[in-house]
């Protein structure tokens, strides 16, 4: 249960950032789109609205909000269940409540204040569904935001960051049916994450050639991830010489997107927009070498069938 | 020199890809970005339209982009379970045909999402 930013700016009176830190990692976030703007149904922007920080540090982002709420870390999960027992006003304990780090009080403020919204929605970042529980976190957080509907109108979006990322996950969507961690080695799509996720595949060394774009690997993934990298030949599309790049057999220089490459990104709501390029560039765009590439490959004779779509050897 | 003003740029640097950004640039570089945070700001004015990276590199030397276009491919074709991943500093078009080019190759297709 979603929504865009357009509806945030124009209708949310409640917004709870939970796990992030929108004033350093998204910056224009709060006067863009969820905090300042004035609209028809919140003449009087910011004072209409109330701001819930759910974090496990103080971050730059407190200042920002009305109430912050400083969760042990590793109990999001904890609270959410919580949050969604006391908004049905099931019994919880006091032990149940203190784990969480937080007190009655605070709690019953959230959820008195959760009710009395018109518009609420939840922005969760990496410091949900990246922490303990991962992905059951932002499950339960998803269950919650549905949930209160019982009540008033609750959306709940992931605050993505990296450029293009949301754009991967909807062009995938798109051409297989599935977001990412996707195998084609039968010949159709299958998605699992956690076997098909690139960190699980590098650590336990199930690729024998990496083809690498609009990322830097060699940089935040983990040691023995990056040390299958370099056994095997990687190839690297990159605006710069990267860390992956140092360690790849072949690097190829691209037109770094937005800057001087056109083409379309997703905003974090899933809206399309055109990029405006400003800039010429000495370097092919990364549409244009992919295509090149591909186009390669597809002259070579197809071997679909033939060879095992497996690897007979472990790298 | 000229200087181009370009209206309703759009900064990628992170999610909120805002759309409205004032961009004042020449041929080199771009001289100011109105409206973008300090973030986006860094962004648009570090890079320039300088060839300051060789076009291609193979086994850490120098090549043409077709050297390496032939290298490329033919490294993915050798291999039996390749891997595409990243797609996220990218256009939705490239990103199109890296879908396209897993399905041919048969390949694992991932990107930052499941980190
Ligand atoms: S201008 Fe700032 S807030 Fe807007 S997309 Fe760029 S980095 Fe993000």
């Amino acid at each position: 249960m979603t929504c865009t930013l357009g509806e945030v700016k124009n209708r949310a009176d409640f917004i709870v950032y939970w796990g992030g830190n929108p004033a350093e990692c998204h910056p224009r976030h709060f006067t863009k789109y969820a905090l300042m703007p004035k609209s028809q149904f919140l003449p009087r922007g910011r004072k209409d609205r109330t701001m819930v920080l759910v974090d496990i540090r103080e971050t730059k982002s407190v200042k920002a909000s009305d109430v912050f709420l400083q969760v042990r870390p590793g109990k999001d999960f904890e609270l959410i269940t919580v949050l969604r027992a006391m908004i049905k006003d099931q019994p919880i304990s006091e032990a149940q409540i203190a784990e969480t780090g937080l007190s009655v009080e605070q709690l019953q403020d959230f959820v008195a204040r959760m009710k009395a919204a018109r518009f609420g929605v939840f922005f969760f970042g990496m410091g949900l569904s990246m922490t303990r529980g991962k992905h059951m976190n932002s499950a339960a957080l998803l269950t919650l935001a549905a949930e209160m509907n019982a009540f008033t109108k609750f959306v709940a979006m992931p605050m993505r960051g990296h450029g293009n990322v949301t754009g991967a996950d909807v062009i995938m969507r798109w051409q297989t049916g599935y977001p990412f961690g996707i195998s084609f080695n039968r010949g159709y799509p299958r998605y699992n994450p956690g076997e098909f996720s690139t960190v699980d595949v590098l650590v336990r060394g199930d690729t024998d050639c990496a083809f690498i774009i609009g990322a830097d690997p060699g940089a935040t993934m983990p040691k023995p991830a990056i040390e299958h990298l370099k056994r095997v030949p990687t190839i690297v599309l990159d605006p710069h010489v990267t860390h992956t790049s140092k360690m790849a057999r072949v690097h190829i220089t691209t037109a770094p997107a937005g800057i001087s490459a056109p083409g379309t990104a997703y905003r974090m709501d899933e809206i399309p927009l055109p990029l405006r390029p400003a800039l010429e560039s000495p370097y092919p765009s990364d549409e244009e070498v992919v295509r090149r590439i591909k186009e390669t490959i597809l002259k070579k004779p197809d071997w679909m069938g033939e060879r095992p779509q497996m690897l007979t050897t472990q790298v | 020199m000229d200087l181009k003003v370009i209206d309703n740029a759009t900064c990628t640097f992170c999610g909120c890809v805002c759309d409205d950004i004032q961009l004042h640039a020449d041929e080199n570089r771009i001289h100011q970005a109105k409206k973008a945070c300090v973030l986006g700001k860094a962004w648009f004015l570090n890079h320039t339209a300088e060839r300051k990276y060789p076009d291609a590199l193979i086994d850490g030397k120098e090549a043409t982009l077709d050297e390496a276009i032939e290298a490329a491919a033919e490294h993915l074709y050798q291999a039996d379970m390749p891997l595409v991943y990243g797609m996220s500093n990218t256009t939705c078009e490239a990103q199109r045909e890296c879908v396209e080019m897993a399905d041919h190759l048969g390949a694992l297709l991932d990107s930052h999402t499941s980190l």
